[in-house]
């Protein structure tokens, strides 16, 4: 393939032989990276992509033609270079890196987090040696020590690789972490009263490529061969780092960034990587719950479908008495784009322009961190869950409430509702006695003051899609069974609609994929997207119409096909 | 918080800059002067006050410390006795010697006799390796082909520069 593979394009084109295979390089570009992008393995610890080279592992040697064997991760690619990665000459060369770097290592993984997706072990089998030449006993180091809040560190199984020392220095750029002291005492330190800990510090563990620094959130929480993973985004903020959601029998066990060089790079905040428990944990509404005049203590449960009914009859009878502005709607961030076109259709039936999607705001740091506390601030602007004409806005609904204006408010996501609001303005909202129709997926301080309870889901059980801050639509994909009792929020949606309209609700099934298909038709930027052309690393707006390009296979490791980040 | 280096050190470090051509060139002879001024080691909180002064991190300056083995990071005694523990010493019987001069003085690397007067600590090669092994006190005695026979005489001969010492500090004060 001496075009260079995928059709790049080459500044300085040089052609190089890797293994007897010609392959079209950018000169300079370093010669591990330019093997990598080519599906040539070179094993490796220390290089990577998104780091400083360090050079000090040593695995990545081969031979080049210069006299002595050079390391793939610092030698610059020249035109006519011959690289032999296979011969027995680097054979050994590795066979002696894994021996030195095993001398010392406590050969723990029955008990290690890493087992599994670790570099050493992965290397040791196909590089290293079955047998250790040493009987001299091994060093001792920290073992399970708290490096940080949220990261684990165990010394004896460290290579010194400084892949985090690079990263707390070039990536987070708060500097907790430096190799101290020297020789055979070498090892990764804090400095007194200065942990690590920071707002990425977990990504230390995910670069980590032995299993020295850990998750203290996954420590010895399940094998990861158990794990079934699923490429998602994370919901945490308007950012949509993309993840993979690792499950073991329908529990998520952890959140792990995967790489989008257009979004993420191939990091995440420790927030978004940790915030994933309402969607399992005790606080999960199972149950639709209908209010009437005589329920008095009891929670009474009833049927979906009663519940829909009844919250249809609510809406219309109080567009009846008092016109359809009676009903104010505060939808959410957090719903896919496909429900919210829903949600929108939704107000459209219900005939109000009081509609609004309140978006909890907080800090924002720069880097990935966005101010945005919702995953789809903006796909629920572009789905039209925004004010209609003279329409209220969030505060002004919450407002009109208050003053009796608003007779029946329609809430989608309390929490996101209160995080977004004044805490006294939905105190009076709910003090001027509207009627609460809270559809939701978690028990908030408004559960109990709802009229009409409709059990809704979150992120990790939906197909579909979201738009991040930068108007790039990425695909979420459901790793979850939903919760038992609970239901799809764009079916409550439809089904809602379809009640008013007075046709059949169980025919208004809710399908993201034939929504996105009519968002692509009707909503500006959409046009030409579908799940497959949105693939694993998502589209920006307007770059999917028309279609012209072949539609992208969805690959397994995003951008980096070579690196397991 | 008042400022933990004081200000004749800080001058001092200052008049270093001009024959660097970076001000992090400083950091050796830094922390020799803190040490020297400390009396024989580096507390934690002239640290973000050095790594300040010549613009580092903090932790560029702790990557310094613990490196090499002349900088110490907890108090030593008045006499602080390390044995070089490098290849050479280690053939010629510097485990044992560290070992027993543990013994005599009833302490471990990084603590100081009760007395305040000894600690004990390894060091790396002092360039003596015919003489192997070797031992280093403060910065002033050097000792070679030193046996564990020879320790009890030295600890002897240092115990009464320390006395010597202190005599001619009472008459002076």
């Amino acid at each position: 393939m001496p075009d260079g593979g995928a059709g790049q394009k080459f500044e300085n084109p040089v052609t190089i032989t890797i293994d007897g295979r010609e392959i079209v390089a950018e000169q300079g570009d370093m010669l591990l990276q330019v093997a990598l992008d080519n599906g040539i393995e070179i094993p490796h610890y220390c290089y990577h992509p998104k780091l400083s080279i360090d050079g000090s592992c040593r695995m990545c040697q081969v031979k080049t033609g210069a006299p002595k064997l050079a390391i793939a991760c610092n030698t610059p690619v020249a035109d006519g270079m011959e690289v032999d990665t296979q011969s027995e000459e680097v054979a050994k060369a590795r066979r002696g890196v894994m021996e030195l770097l095993l001398i010392n290592h406590p050969l723990d993984c029955p008990i290690c987090d890493q087992a599994g997706e670790c570099y050493l072990q992965d290397y040791s089998y196909g590089y290293g040696r079955a047998d250790a030449r040493t009987t001299s006993p091994r060093r001792k180091g920290v073992k399970r020590h708290p490096i940080g809040p949220r990261v684990v560190f165990d010394q004896e199984r460290c290579i010194l690789c400084r892949r985090c020392v690079r990263f707390t220095s070039e990536i987070s750029k708060t500097n907790e972490l430096r190799v101290f002291g020297i020789g055979d005492h070498s090892h990764i330190g804090t400095a007194p009263d200065a942990p690590l800990d920071n707002d990425y510090s977990i990504n230390t563990a995910d670069i980590c490529p032995v299993g020295a620094l850990l998750s203290s959130d996954f420590h010895h929480k399940r094998r990861v061969w158990f794990l079934e993973e699923t490429q998602t985004v994370c919901p945490s903020c308007s950012k949509g780092c993309n993840v993979k959601v690792g499950m073991f029998k329908n529990e998520i066990q952890r959140l792990v960034p995967r790489r989008n060089d257009e979004v993420n790079e191939t990091w995440m905040c420790d927030h978004g990587r940790l915030h994933y428990a309402f969607a399992q944990d005790e606080t999960r509404l199972r149950d639709a719950v209908v209010r009437g005049e005589s329920s008095n203590g009891t929670v009474p449960v009833v049927p979906l479908d009663k519940a829909l009914e009844d919250a249809a009859g609510r809406i219309k009878s109080t567009a009846d008495e008092h016109g359809a502005a009676a009903v104010g709607i505060l939808g959410s961030g957090a719903l896919t784009n496909e429900e919210l076109y829903q949600l929108a259709a939704f107000a459209r039936a219900v005939g109000t322009p009081n509609v609004d999607v309140p978006v909890p705001t907080g800090e924002a740091d720069g880097f990935l961190i966005q101010a945005e506390k919702v995953a789809n601030a903006r796909g629920a602007r572009e789905m039209g869950v925004v004010p209609g004409d003279g329409g209220k806005d969030a505060s002004g609904i919450l407002a009109g409430a208050a003053a009796g204006d608003i007779k029946l408010l329609y809430v989608v996501d309390a929490r996101s509702l209160l995080a977004a609001s004044d805490a006294e303005a939905v105190q009076a909202a709910l003090d001027g006695g509207a009627t609460l129709i809270l559809q939701d997926a978690n028990v908030s301080e408004l559960t109990d003051k709802a009229a009409v309870l409709l059990p809704g889901q979150v992120w990790v059980e939906k197909d579909g899609t979201f738009t991040n801050h930068e108007g790039r639509v990425q695909r979420i994909r459901r790793a979850m069974t939903p919760a038992e009792g609970s239901y799809c929020d764009g079916g409550i949606f439809t089904r809602l609609s379809a009640l008013l309209a007075g046709t059949d609700p169980s025919a208004a099934r809710f399908d993201a994929r034939a929504t996105l298909a009519e968002i692509a038709e009707k909503i500006d930027g959409y046009a030409g997207m579908t799940f497959e052309r949105l693939g694993s690393l998502g589209v920006k707006l307007g770059d999917a119409a028309p279609a012209p390009a072949p539609a992208e296979p969805e690959s397994e490791e995003g951008s980096a096909p070579a690196e397991p980040a | 918080m008042a400022p933990v280096l004081p200000e004749a050190l800080r001058e001092r470090i200052v008049a270093e800059f001009p024959k660097y051509p970076e001000k992090r060139a400083v950091l050796l002879t830094a922390l020799h002067f803190t040490q020297e001024t400390f009396e024989g080691w580096i507390p934690k909180e002239t640290v973000p006050e050095i790594a300040a002064l010549l613009e580092l991190e903090p932790i560029e300056v702790w990557e310094v410390v613990y490196f090499y083995a002349m900088f110490n990071s907890e108090p030593v005694g008045r006499c602080h006795v390390r044995v070089c523990t490098n290849l050479s010493c280690c053939l010629r019987g510097a485990r044992p010697l560290m070992r027993r001069l543990e013994e005599l003085l009833g302490v471990r690397p990084g603590e100081v006799t009760e007395d305040g007067r000894f600690s004990v600590g390894e060091v790396e090669c002092l360039g003596s390796c015919g003489t192997a092994p070797v031992v280093q006190i403060n910065n002033e005695v050097y000792r070679e082909n030193v046996g564990i026979d020879d320790l009890p005489g030295l600890l002897d001969e240092l115990r009464q520069r320390l006395d010597a010492r202190d005599a001619e500090g009472e008459s002076e004060g």
